[in-house]
């Protein structure tokens, strides 16, 4: 648990921490459509460069991207044994008795894993240099210009902040219970199935009771607090956007040009 | 050898932003079948380190040795399950980790783990809900519609039915109240004294540690601080202010007495006695 590092705020000092979180999510949404463009390993490239440049950037660790990435190896493995078995063009690679793999299902195989890289080490970089109540602030202004057709964007916002809010209580309220069961007895790694199911039960049980409790006492606060959604609220923090953050998006744009002119136009 | 720490450090999430040293270099010797008391303020390393004692932490550096095991940095220790068996940890509110249909179950969920056969478990389990003072009425209820203060007691009994030799507690009486708190640590005292458990206690209640405990280590930035017999703490009221310790105010009555020019021998421990003494002192000038 503790060594869960994908979509974590990893606290430095960085140009891109002190950038406007609704540039980086405009950013993020920009270079995210332009890695769906089938541009080839020349964009692919290119991709790659400048995700490892703005990682550089944010100074965060290449070990930190890279312990984001194992989460995802076992789907990436999945991925190419689907592909395997039902991709069979291109030339043949390798046969295993009567089973065959073609190039075309590598290919393929390689150019999604390419892509999801590519997207984690994205997501990671405004992730890690965003803190969860600055990105919902964020996600709250581009919201609101949909308040109009009925989309909830202050609702929505509060939302995900409270979620994002619960998680590090959640995990630690987690290992708090795995701590004291284990003290009694509970072994959570090993063990014959119906131990491994109380096991499991014994975790799941008290955190559900105790997340219930939280969230009971929350609504309580909130409202002895005098909250009411849909009131106009003021903000204690005003976002405003430099001149960096319009390079970020402006930067985000030329990515996404230059991939849709690798694709189509050349 | 009983309980002793040897060098032992401990380091949250090293090698991360997140680094904590919480532990530094403790060197710690507690006695076996004695009450003793950590004191402490919030952060000083005093959950993290009776943790150590049924390795559900395991030091960063140094040797921890508990009942004839030794749990050294950098190893696996081996015996887990003994180990767990024979120091039961009660954490700082317990009730949390309540979890099966009836108090019954619960109470026998931790000494069944330990391979005690479902009879032998449930008929201990009646004799500590007895101990705790929970009417055996209440075995074949929910555990998460008792209240509060019963909760803690079913959480604690869960523990005891393990019958571990050695009991930790972390702030085992916080949010009970004063009747309850009484009778818990009279529990403990018992405890101790028939069935010569060693006991542990995480507290912030100095009355608790004068009335109830031996032995005190005072903890105080992740570092031992100082460890002494509770008579021989108390005796000292500089050494309390300089470590920022409000005395029982039984004591701080003894001291304000005393300076004014009354002659309280040390043997009076409570209210009583102290009374007694000073009437007679009154009446006979």
């Amino acid at each position: 648990m503790g060594n869960f590092t994908l979509g974590r705020y990893m606290p430095l000092d960085s140009p891109v921490h002190k950038m406007d979180p609704r540039a980086k999510i405009g950013a993020m949404l920009i270079v995210m459509i332009a890695v769906f463009f089938p541009s080839g390993w020349t964009g692919y490239g290119i991709l790659f460069v400048i995700a490892a440049g703005m990682i550089l950037l944010s100074r965060l660790s290449f070990k930190f991207i890279w312990k984001s990435m194992k989460p995802m190896m076992f789907m990436m493995l999945f991925l190419m044994v689907i592909n395997c078995f039902v991709i069979k063009t291109g030339t043949l690679v390798l046969t295993l008795g009567s089973f065959t793999i073609y190039s075309d299902a590598l290919l393929q195989t390689a150019y999604i894993v390419v892509r999801l890289l590519l997207m984690i080490m994205i997501t990671t970089c405004l992730t890690a240099t965003t803190k969860p109540l600055d990105m919902t602030l964020g996600i709250e202004d581009l919201l609101s210009p949909f308040r109009k057709i009925g989309v909830p964007a202050h609702e929505i916002a509060m939302l995900i902040s409270i979620a994002l809010r619960f998680i590090p209580d959640l995990i630690e309220e987690t290992q708090k219970i795995m701590k004291a069961q284990e003290s009694r007895g509970v072994d959570l790694k090993e063990g014959k199935m119906m131990e491994r199911i109380m096991a499991i039960l014994s975790l799941i049980v008290p955190l559900f009771v105790s997340a219930f409790q939280r969230a009971d006492d929350l609504a309580n606060a909130m409202e002895a607090r005098g909250y009411a959604p849909g009131e106009t609220r003021t903000r204690y923090k005003v976002l405003k956007m430099h001149r960096r953050d319009y390079i970020l998006l402006l930067g985000a744009a030329c990515v996404l040009a230059c991939m849709i002119w690798l694709s189509y136009f050349r | 050898m009983p309980i002793a720490f040897e060098q032992v450090s401990h380091i949250y999430s090293d090698g991360t932003p997140f680094r904590y040293q919480a532990l530094y270099d403790i060197d710690l010797n507690l006695k076996e079948g004695k009450i003793t008391a950590v004191i402490g303020q919030t952060g000083s390393g005093k959950s993290t380190l009776v943790q150590h004692l049924n390795a559900l932490l395991l030091p960063s550096s140094g040797t921890v040795y508990v009942l004839d095991r030794k749990i050294e940095a950098g190893t696996r220790p081996k015996g887990l399950k003994s180990l767990r068996k024979d120091v039961g940890l009660v954490f700082q509110f317990p009730e949390y980790q309540l979890f099966e249909e009836t108090v019954l179950k619960d109470v026998s969920f931790g000494p069944k783990n330990f391979g005690v056969s479902e009879e032998d478990a449930a008929k201990k389990s009646l004799e500590v809900l007895k101990l705790v003072g929970i009417d055996p009425s209440y075995a074949e209820r929910s555990p998460l519609e008792l209240s509060g203060g019963q909760k803690r007691r079913v959480a604690i009994a869960g523990i005891l039915a393990m019958d571990p030799s050695v009991l930790v507690l972390d702030e085992p009486t916080a949010g009970l109240d004063p009747q309850g708190t009484i009778e818990m640590m009279k529990l403990f005292k018992r405890l101790n004294q028939e069935m010569h458990k060693t006991i542990l206690i995480v507290t912030h209640d100095m009355e608790q540690v004068y009335n109830y405990c031996d032995e005190v280590v005072v903890m105080e930035h992740g570092k031992v601080k100082l460890q002494q017999g509770v008579d021989e703490f108390f005796s000292h009221p500089e050494q309390c202010i300089e470590l920022h310790i409000l005395p029982p105010d039984i004591i701080r009555m003894k001291t304000m007495l005393r300076e004014k020019g009354f002659r309280i021998g040390d043997e009076i421990r409570d209210v009583q006695a102290l009374a007694k003494c000073i009437a007679r002192q009154v009446k006979h000038g």
